[in-house]
């Protein structure tokens, strides 16, 4: 019978305590120990505490139970120890059972953490609703608030005998009160959860936007019984979005009100808002234009280069430029400037681009375009006949000077008159020589603006210069004065400055005043910019500078009807100075003297 | 006949198997359903362009959409077209051990990726580039660091 027990049984025997009995579930507790051994001697994982009390036990014949009793490091046994007598009725030994009771053990044991870890939670989760920064609440199916975090007092200002569920929907916004209050009917109706922002009036009567998020505590198939929900303080951000997207609105109605395309793109270069003027001139919808549409209305074979260069901006970041051919809804195809650039707000990058209609510009620059190219023609076609008729009206002048001197020569004139017309007329062809000389010249040093470029020096080249004067000056009993001391060197054509310089005193010369000799003063200096300058001042005649648009610079204009010369001089002197970047400016007063000024080189814009 | 191009981000970084499972499981269902197109995918970074009868692309696309593996799908354009200009379904992407899946049916190298075939508009074709351009970044050849802003 013994050996069907579900306990480990054994007997010990007598008063020294030999095994006995030992049944099989009572080897797992003391081992190997053989029938006749002192308990003492092989105890197994018997407690010492009991092997001490066995002896006791025994000489006093009293029961001992003890449970749960640790023995060794994995087991746990309900022991109970009880004397047996023999038929005298003397205790004869001790009966010995052990229970197994580990896994009871452990899940009691299980059950004690499992007690504690809940507490922990319980507590921890009191700590963290009563401390984060948001109020915590929690309401039943029916509406009513059972419990919300002292946050909520702090925050309202309320009482904590307060009345929640009476309470809270008056310190709702009245604005938000019906929406808020019919939301979280609806979410507890259905059985599920909500998020919404509503303003919650503040301890200090403000409103505050606060974002109110709660879940049903779901325990299925039940319906749930309660909503645990957070309460959130949103009015900085709900403010900041509704300053952006009141920019954002803004900004839409600007540029909805500007008659130029007008377009922004992500990042990644697409296509995102097209203002009002972008769908009227296209005729297109959003929809149709789509995030890379646009280039589709560029001109068939511009649209390839253009999509190129898109993809190259959006990859790096630089500006787009260009212009294209836009076609517009009626099919007409117009010039645009089409520039786009990449700006950060702050939802990152963004690109902003606009089209400009610059058909009108492009219109104009192409006719300007055209006239240019046919006045340049003109301009080139009328140099060369010039050049041509100078050249050849200069051989029958020629032949008709030598015709003319030959006559003189073989017929004898006996009139005085006749011997002066015949001066006249000598005089008359020499000057129409001179001016095919310098018609020819003009029109050369328009093909001549690559001259050499040397270093010259001022003194030898005024000199050689006013040597080949030298005549005229004679003749006029000119004095001339030159002052090259500031500026002795100036880079510059060698033909050119000759060309200038010698027009310019054998003016002065021509127009000297009939009562006093000329007096000419040749000054080469460097303005406080560095840049050298040749002043050319004279005492004759003067000249009127009235007309603005230099008439003393016309082809032929003549200021002094009375004076011979040809008028192409100044022209001339204008055209060579210009052409080499320089400019020429000119002071005059009427019978007192005119004063030339050659900018040699000039850095900003001619005066 | 339509086409749909959409962008969007991986929930978690695609991992290899994950991106060839994609690959076959497409490809297969693709084949079957007459879809054909092509896909980028880099560091998260998702763009896709697929052609097909109007009824099955819009399936397709409603059924994309609802897939967890990504999210922010964003459809940049959903028209119309008479030709197609896919022969099949491909995938381009940097896979982290290369061998393996040279040899795959439909993958692509993202530097392999073949320039968009000239039945496509322009426009159409600049899409193209774009989203790749917003995947792999501006050089294909390289694994692409930065990451989309994401979607509005
Ligand atoms: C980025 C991405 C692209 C996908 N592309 C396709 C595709 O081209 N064709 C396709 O059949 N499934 C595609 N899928 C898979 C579908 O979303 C879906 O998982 C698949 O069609 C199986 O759907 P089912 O489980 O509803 O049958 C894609 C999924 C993801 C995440």
């Amino acid at each position: 019978m013994l050996r069907q027990l579900q306990a480990g049984v054994a007997t010990l025997v007598g008063p020294d305590l030999r095994y006995g009995f030992i049944n099989e579930q009572m080897r797992e507790l003391v081992g190997p120990a053989e029938p006749g051994q002192l308990v003492n001697e092989a105890p197994g994982r018997l407690p010492p505490v009991l092997l001490e009390m066995l002896p006791r036990i025994h000489a006093t014949g009293t029961a001992h139970t003890a449970k749960a009793c640790p023995c060794g490091p994995e087991h746990c046994y309900d022991l109970s120890v009880q004397p047996y007598h023999d038929e005298q009725g003397r205790v004869a030994g001790l009966l010995l059972m052990a229970v197994d009771v580990r896994e009871q053990e452990q899940a009691r044991q299980r059950a004690h953490e499992l007690a504690l870890t809940t507490r922990h939670l319980d507590a921890r989760l009191r700590v963290l609703t009563e401390t984060a920064p948001l109020m915590t609440f929690t309401t039943d199916a029916a509406g009513q608030v059972t419990y919300v975090s002292p946050q909520w007092y702090r925050f309202t200002g309320q009482p904590p005998t307060a009345d929640l569920t009476a309470i809270w929907p008056l310190l709702v916004h009245p604005d938000d009160r019906l929406r808020v209050l019919f939301e979280a009917e609806a979410a507890r109706r259905t059985g599920t959860g909500w998020s919404f922002e509503y303003r919650l009036r503040r301890y200090d009567g403000v409103y505050r936007w606060l974002l109110s998020r709660a879940l049903p505590e779901v325990h299925p198939p039940d319906a749930p019984v309660f909503w645990h929900g957070a309460l959130t303080e949103v009015h900085l951000e709900r403010e900041l979005s509704e300053a952006r997207r009141r920019g954002e609105a803004e900004l839409r109605f600007l540029a909805d009100s500007i008659p130029e395309l007008v377009w922004t793109a992500s990042a990644e270069g697409l296509v995102e808002y097209y203002n009002q003027f972008t769908i009227d001139y296209t005729g297109l919808t959003k929809e149709e234009l789509g995030p890379t549409g646009w280039v589709g209305l560029l001109y068939q074979h511009e649209q390839a280069a253009a999509a190129r260069r898109w993809v190259q901006s959006v990859a790096s970041g630089e500006d787009f430029e260009g212009e294209y051919r836009l076609r517009r809804h009626d099919g007409v195809y117009r010039w645009h400037t089409i520039r786009a650039r990449q700006l950060s707000d702050g939802s990152g990058p963004r690109w902003f681009g606009t089209c400009s209609d610059v058909e009108e510009q492009y219109r104009l620059r192409q006719v300007l375009q055209t006239q240019y190219d046919e006045l340049s023609r003109a301009h080139h076609n009328l140099d060369t006949f010039v050049y041509a008729a100078s050249h050849d009206l200069r051989q029958p002048t020629n032949n008709l000077r030598g015709l003319f001197e030959e006559l003189r020569r073989s017929v004898t004139f006996a009139d005085p008159e006749q011997t002066q017309m015949l001066e006249m007329v000598d005089t008359a062809l020499t000057e129409l020589d001179s001016t095919l000389i310098d018609l020819a010249t003009t029109v050369r040093t328009q093909r001549q603006q690559q001259e050499p470029v040397e270093v010259l020096d001022m003194t030898l080249m005024l000199e050689e210069i006013l040597l080949g004067l030298r005549p005229e000056i004679m003749q006029r009993g000119a004095r001339i004065d030159v002052q090259v001391g500031e500026a002795p060197g100036l880079r510059y054509s060698r033909a050119n400055l000759r060309s200038v310089v010698h027009n310019l005193v054998s003016n002065s010369l021509k127009f000297s005043h009939p009562s006093r000799p000329p007096h000419i003063v040749l000054r080469s200096y460097l303005t406080p910019e560095g840049e050298p300058v040749l002043e050319v001042r004279d005492n004759g005649l003067g000249m009127h500078l009235d007309d603005p648009a230099h008439p003393t610079f016309q082809l032929f204009a003549r200021q002094h009807t009375h004076v011979d010369g040809t008028g192409v001089g100044l022209y001339l002197v204008q055209r060579i100075v210009s052409s080499q970047g320089g400019h020429l400016a000119v002071t005059s007063v009427i019978g007192e003297g005119t004063t030339f000024t050659i900018h040699w080189t000039t850095t900003d814009s001619p005066a | 006949m339509k086409h749909v191009v959409y962008l969007s981000r991986a929930v978690r970084p695609l991992t290899d198997q994950d991106l060839q499972h994609l690959l076959d499981q497409s490809r297969h269902d693709n084949a079957r359903n007459g879809i054909t197109g092509v896909l980028f995918y880099s560091h998260g970074n998702i763009a896709q362009l697929f052609e097909g009868e109007d009824a099955i692309a819009d399936t397709l696309f409603a059924r994309i959409a609802q897939d967890g593996r990504h999210s922010h799908v964003r459809k940049l354009i959903d028209k119309p077209i008479t030709t197609r200009s896919f022969s099949d379904w491909s995938m381009a992407f940097h896979p982290l051990a290369t061998e393996g899946f040279e040899a795959l049916q439909g993958f692509l190298l993202p530097h392999h990726i073949p320039p968009a075939p000239s039945s496509l508009p322009i426009a159409d074709a600049l899409l193209v580039e774009l989203v790749r351009l917003a995947v792999f970044g501006p050089d294909p050849a390289q694994p692409y660091q930065h990451t989309l802003p994401s979607a509005p």
